[in-house]
């Protein structure tokens, strides 16, 4: 115990909002990653089902998807509640950012309720996705195939796909903004370079998707 | 041909308990090289004397003509009416203290975030001799300075942020910009911890999103939100500092840095 343990009239040196930052920071940096490389790796199927099987048996063999899947799972709460500490809790706060949203038609403010939206959304269907799919292992391509041709998990992927690749890409835009990566000069290309990505990755999440609704199971 | 513009005003004085909150209409005839400042000051001078604006140099350097021009925070006398449509919706900066209509009072804003993140040269000498000559400094060290110091304190940039508008205790881009010139400044020996303890919170640059509003709006181009970024990474490694290694955390402070002669 010292002098700051349990009053807030002394400062710590250097501890506190800055690390919680970094964190917030780190966190999305993994997911981002995370996430293109998820699709990357389920879009295997396009290739082969064959290969995608083999992936996922990979995956299971080496215990990363027994025990990377729930810590994705904790990666991405813990990150939901880094970056809710900016979110617009109050009435008066949503008041004002979305009147201000209104008054200054500007696309990157527009971004950040986007921002907002599409974090809640994906927080309770991510963790539907990953509850469905880590209970019923072992993954293979006919399973998914047939969840996809179950029904009602057609339209549930062809909402959480975009808003997930919506999310991160503004994330990753955001970041380098914030950071000082983003700059004046540069910024323009940067935009341009997080369209395609995005764009990009969802047209290959909805051809994986395709490929899933036609593949026999 | 020339337009003929119709402008709405808001008006309203808060210090009248039967004044209401409404938006009145005026119509100007447009000439060449009409700037926002002179069409109010035809309304002022022609229609309705009672129109509340501030104004004082016409030429940007004031900065008190600051309103929101069609959603944006902007100067008027830096606008010419040529670059709006013919319906032109003038407000009030948010965030500041309503004077009445269209003026506002940025100085107590100003004033307080100023004292907040000590926008003074700090050293510990107290030998300072008044009739010295002053010690000399590189000029492009001077430059970047005068750079971050040539912002006019408008509150445009406080007003276009969402963040300011959403929790009234942050300290906008002005503030961090003007606290970059000093951490340029060799003459202020504050060290990464002392900035860290002014700005290093949720009120100074970890309360930045990244909306870009700032930067998009400020009249004199100032790139806030660039500046921003320098000091938000570097307290941020300092945050880290002792648990992320020394190499990596001097890889990443100058990644992609400009103002980097200090």
């Amino acid at each position: 115990m010292d002098a700051s343990t349990l009053t807030l009239h002394v400062r710590k040196n250097g501890a506190g909002v800055g690390r919680l930052d970094v964190m917030q920071m780190l966190s999305g940096v993994l997911l981002i990653v995370f996430l293109w490389a998820h699709l990357m790796l389920v879009s295997s199927v396009l290739i082969s089902p064959k290969l995608m099987d083999a992936i996922a048996w990979f995956f299971e063999a080496t215990y990363m998807a027994q025990v990377g899947g729930p810590l994705i799972g904790l990666l991405i709460f813990t990150h939901f509640l880094l970056a809710a500490r900016k979110m617009p809790w109050r009435a008066s706060e949503t008041n004002a950012f979305v009147k201000h949203s209104v008054m200054m038609h500007h696309k990157d403010t527009w971004l950040w309720l986007a921002q907002v939206a599409t974090a809640l959304l994906i927080l309770v269907m991510a963790s539907i996705h990953m509850w469905v799919v880590l209970t019923d292992l072992p993954i293979t391509a006919v399973k998914s195939a047939a969840r996809i041709q179950s029904g009602t998990w057609l339209p549930f992927y062809l909402v959480l796909l975009p808003l997930a690749e919506i999310h991160v890409g503004i994330g990753f835009y955001r970041i380098g903004v914030k950071y000082g990566y983003i700059t004046k000069a540069n910024r323009k290309w940067y935009q341009r370079l997080e369209n395609y990505m995005m764009g990009g990755f969802i047209t290959i999440g909805l051809i994986t998707l395709i490929r899933f609704l036609f593949l026999t199971v | 041909m020339s337009r003929r513009l119709h402008i709405e005003v808001f008006r309203y004085n808060p210090l009248d308990p039967n004044s209401e909150p409404h938006m009145q209409s005026f119509y100007v005839n447009e000439y060449d090289s009409m700037t926002l400042f002179i069409a109010l000051n035809l309304i002022r001078d022609e229609q309705d004397p009672t129109v509340q604006f501030d104004f004082c140099c016409r030429a940007g350097i004031c900065g008190s003509c600051g309103m929101v021009i069609n959603g944006r925070p902007g100067l008027a006398c830096h606008t010419q009416t040529k670059d709006l449509p013919d319906h032109i919706v003038l407000h009030p900066l948010p965030v500041f203290k309503l004077i009445g209509d269209l003026s506002v009072d940025t100085g107590t804003w100003f004033r307080d975030a100023g004292a907040r993140i000590e926008a003074w040269v700090h050293n510990d000498h107290d030998d300072f001799d008044a009739s010295a000559e002053e010690v000399r400094m590189e000029n492009d060290l001077a430059n970047d300075i005068f750079e971050l110091d040539r912002c006019i304190e408008c509150g445009c940039c406080v007003s276009a942020c969402g963040t300011a508008r959403m929790r009234e205790d942050f300290l906008g881009a002005t503030s961090i910009a003007r606290i970059a010139r000093f951490y340029l400044d060799p003459r202020d020996e504050r060290n990464e911890e002392n900035y860290y303890q002014v700005i290093g919170n949720d009120q100074g640059v970890f309360g930045c999103m990244g909306l870009l509003g700032c930067e998009d709006v400020c009249p004199k181009h100032i790139p806030l939100q660039d500046q921003l970024g320098i000091m938000r990474r570097m307290l941020a490694i300092h945050s880290v500092k002792g648990i992320l290694p020394k190499r990596v955390l001097d890889k990443l402070k100058h990644k992609g840095c400009c103002h980097e002669s200090h």
